[in-house]
C-alpha cells in the first residue's frame, strides 16, 4: 500500500484562483518524496489539503489508506506536520510542546517520556528541553518541531519548506536533522521546497510544480539525466528563436534545447562541448558561452520557461 | 524455505475525548497563567465600579446602602464580557503566533479546542467573580446569600459566562487581526451593560429602550443573580411582569441556557469552517 495516494486532487480558493489543478502522485512508504516549486506553485496548498486544514475541491488523497475528506481524523492520526512558518506555544517548555503532541496524537504518558527524551537526546535539544522554546534560536526551534512531529510516531511527515527564512548555518544545521530521518524506515516524508540543493540531496523522488500543476516526477538522477552529461550556455545579442533554429540545424542543439530571455541553453548528449563550443563559435551566435552539468533548475527552466531560483 | 518476520503495525486506540479536552485545556490554562495581563485587566473596571463609583453614587444620590449591593452585582455583569473577550482575544493570538496551526491537524474533533478554551475561560472567570465578591463584602457591602439563591447566582453566571465566550469565540474566528477585534469590544461587552439594568432598573429606561432591555441576555442573567445574592426579583418583576420569582427565576435561567447553547454551537461550527479554507 502506498503511503500517500493523491487522484486528480484540484483546489480553486474563492474568487477563482487555480492553486493545484488535478495533480497525481503516490509516495512508497518509507521514502522521502520532494514537491518542487516557486512560491505559488501550489506545494502549501497540496500539503494543506493533505493534512486537511484546505478543502480539495475535486479529486480525492488518501495517508496510509485512509482518505482526507472522508476519513480526516484517521488521517491526521498516522501524519504529523512541521510548518513553514514556526509554530510552537512559546511561552511553554520544549518538553510541555512535545507532552501536548503527544497526549493529542494518543501517545501512553509513560510511551511519551521516554520517547521524548530519546528524541530530546537525538536532536541536540537534552539541554534545553525544559527551557521555555521563546528562548531557542530559529535552528532549536526548527528541531524542537521536527521532534514534535515524531513523538507520534507517523507513518507519514510533513516537512513545508523547513529551511525558509533561516541563516545559511542553521540551514546547513537543520538539513543534517531532515537528512537523518531517511534511516527511519518506517517514514514516509514528503517535503516541499524552492531551493534545488534540498531536493537533491533528500528526496528519492522529485515532482517539480509549475502552476497548479506536476510538469515532471522522477528521480532526482533521472530527471538530470534528461538533459545529458553537459549542457552549453550561451547569450545572444539578436532573436533567440533564430539562434535555436541556427543551432538545430546544424546539428547542434536537439528538440531539447531551450531559451529564457537572451540565454539559450543547449543540452549535450553526445557530443562533446569542445566541439559545441566550435560549431557555436563557427556560427557567430554569442559572446559568451559556457559548459557545465545540469542541475534541476535547468530541468525546470526546459519544463517551465522560468527560473526556479528567480521564480522563488 | 526460509522465513521472514512481518511486524505488522498495531493501530493505536482512539483516545477519548475527555483525554485531549484535558490537555487542550491545561495547555490553555498554562498559556494564560503566563499571560497576567488576561488575569488582572478584566478585574480593574468592576473593581473600580463596585469599591468606588457605587459608593460615590450611593452619596451624591442619597440612596441607602443597598444600592452598593446592587452596583456589586452589576459590576459582574461587566467583569464576565470583559474577561470572556480577552479569552477570545487569545485565541487570535494563538491563531498568528501560537500553536493552533499545530492542533488543527491533531486527530480530533476541532470542536474540542473551542470547549477547552470554554472550560478555562469559565475557570478564570469564576476566579475573578469570586474576587470581586470577596472584595465586596470586605469593603463592607451586604448579601443575602442562601443555598438556593447561590444555586441561582451560580447557574445565571456560568451560563451567561459559557454565552459570551462563544460570541468571543465567534468574533475570533472571523476577525483577522487583534486590532479589529479590540475595536469591537466596547460594542459587545460594554454597550449592553450599560442597558441591561447594572446600575439603576431597566424601566428608568426609555420606553423602547426597556424593550430592547429585556431581550438582552445580560439583563435577565443580572436579573437571576440579584434574586439569588441580594433575594431581590424587582428586576426579574420588571422583565416578566408576574408575580411568582421562582417562575420569573425559570424562565430567565432558559433565556440565559438557551443563550449558552445557541453561542456555544455557533461558535464551534464557526471555529470549525474557519478552520479549513
Amino acid at each position: 500500500m502506498n503511503a500517500i495516494e493523491v487522484t486528480r486532487l484540484s483546489k480553486t480558493y474563492p474568487g477563482g484562483v487555480e492553486a493545484v489543478r488535478g495533480i497525481d502522485f503516490q509516495v512508497e512508504a518509507g521514502e522521502v518524496f520532494g514537491l518542487l516549486g516557486p512560491n505559488g506553485a501550489g506545494k502549501s496548498t497540496t500539503v494543506g489539503m493533505l493534512t486537511t486544514t484546505i478543502k480539495p475541491t475535486s479529486g480525492s488523497a488518501r495517508l496510509a489508506g485512509f482518505d482526507v475528506s472522508r476519513e480526516p481524523i484517521a488521517a491526521r492520526r498516522v501524519s504529523s506536520v512541521v510548518f513553514q512558518e514556526p509554530v510552537v506555544d512559546r511561552s511553554l517548555s520544549g518538553r510541555r510542546n512535545l507532552e501536548i503532541h503527544a497526549r493529542l496524537w494518543g501517545v501512553e504518558p509513560h510511551e511519551a517520556v521516554a520517547r521524548i527524551n530519546e528524541l530530546a537526546g537525538t536532536f541536540g535539544l537534552a539541554d534545553l528541553i525544559d527551557r521555555p522554546a521563546d528562548s531557542y534560536s530559529g535552528g532549536q526551534r526548527r528541531r524542537l518541531e521536527i521532534a514534535r512531529a515524531l513523538v507520534s510516531h507517523p507513518r507519514v511527515l510533513f516537512l513545508d519548506e523547513p529551511t525558509v527564512g533561516l541563516d545559511p548555518r542553521i540551514r546547513a544545521e537543520l538539513l543534517e536533522v531532515i537528512a537523518s530521518l531517511r534511516n527511519r524506515t518506517e517514514l514516509t516524508v514528503l517535503l516541499t521546497t524552492h531551493y534545488l540543493e534540498e531536493a537533491e540531496r533528500l528526496c528519492d523522488r522529485v515532482a517539480i510544480i509549475h502552476a497548479g500543476r506536476i510538469v515532471a516526477l522522477d528521480t532526482p538522477g533521472a530527471l538530470l539525466a534528461g538533459l545529458g552529461r553537459q549542457l552549453v550556455e550561451l547569450r545572444v545579442d539578436g532573436s533567440v528563436n533564430s539562434a535555436l533554429a541556427s543551432l538545430r540545424e546544424r546539428g547542434v542543439a536537439g528538440e531539447d534545447a531551450f531559451a529564457v530571455g537572451s540565454r539559450v541553453t543547449v543540452p549535450l548528449h553526445e557530443q562533446s562541448s569542445g566541439d559545441a563550443i566550435a560549431a557555436i563559435h563557427e556560427l557567430g551566435l554569442a559572446g559568451a558561452i559556457s559548459a557545465r552539468e545540469p542541475t534541476l533548475d535547468d530541468v525546470y527552466l526546459r519544463l517551465t520557461g522560468d527560473s526556479l531560483a528567480a521564480a522563488a | 524455505m526460509s522465513t521472514a518476520e512481518i511486524a505488522i503495525p498495531i493501530p493505536r486506540p482512539r483516545p477519548h475525548a475527555l483525554g485531549p479536552l484535558a490537555t487542550l485545556a491545561r495547555r490553555r490554562f498554562q498559556l494564560t497563567a503566563r499571560t497576567p495581563r488576561e488575569l488582572f485587566v478584566p478585574l480593574l473596571t468592576p473593581i473600580m465600579f463596585a469599591l468606588v463609583i457605587a459608593p460615590a453614587l450611593k452619596t451624591a444620590l442619597h440612596t441607602d446602602a443597598s444600592y452598593e449591593s446592587i452596583v456589586a452585582i452589576g459590576t459582574v455583569g461587566l467583569l464576565i464580557p470583559l474577561n470572556t473577550m480577552f479569552s477570545g482575544l487569545s485565541v487570535i493570538v494563538d491563531r498568528i503566533s501560537g500553536a493552533q496551526p499545530e492542533l488543527l491537524t491533531a486527530p480530533i474533533p476541532r470542536g474540542l479546542l473551542v470547549v477547552g478554551n470554554l472550560l478555562v475561560a469559565l475557570a478564570i472567570t469564576a476566579l475573578q467573580v469570586g474576587v470581586l465578591i470577596a472584595v465586596a463584602v470586605a469593603r463592607g457591602i451586604h448579601f443575602h446569600a442562601t443555598a438556593g439563591g447561590v444555586l441561582w447566582f451560580l447557574g445565571a453566571g456560568v451560563l451567561f459566562t459559557v454565552g459570551m465566550y462563544g460570541l468571543a469565540e465567534i468574533l475570533a474566528s472571523r476577525v483577522p487581526r487583534q486590532e479589529e477585534y479590540i475595536a469591537r469590544v466596547p460594542a459587545i461587552a460594554i454597550l449592553p451593560w450599560f442597558l441591561a439594568g447594572a446600575l439603576f432598573p431597566i424601566t428608568a429606561l426609555p420606553g423602547f429602550l426597556t424593550w430592547v432591555a429585556k431581550f438582552l441576555p445580560l439583563t435577565h442573567g443580572l436579573a437571576l443573580m440579584r434574586y439569588g445574592l441580594l433575594q431581590d426579583s424587582s428586576g426579574l418583576h420588571a422583565i416578566w411582569g408576574m408575580s411568582d420569582p421562582a417562575a420569573m427565576a425559570a424562565l430567565s435561567l432558559a433565556v440565559v441556557g438557551g443563550f449558552a447553547l445557541l453561542l456555544t454551537a455557533a461558535s464551534i461550527r464557526v471555529f470549525s469552517r474557519a478552520a479549513v479554507r
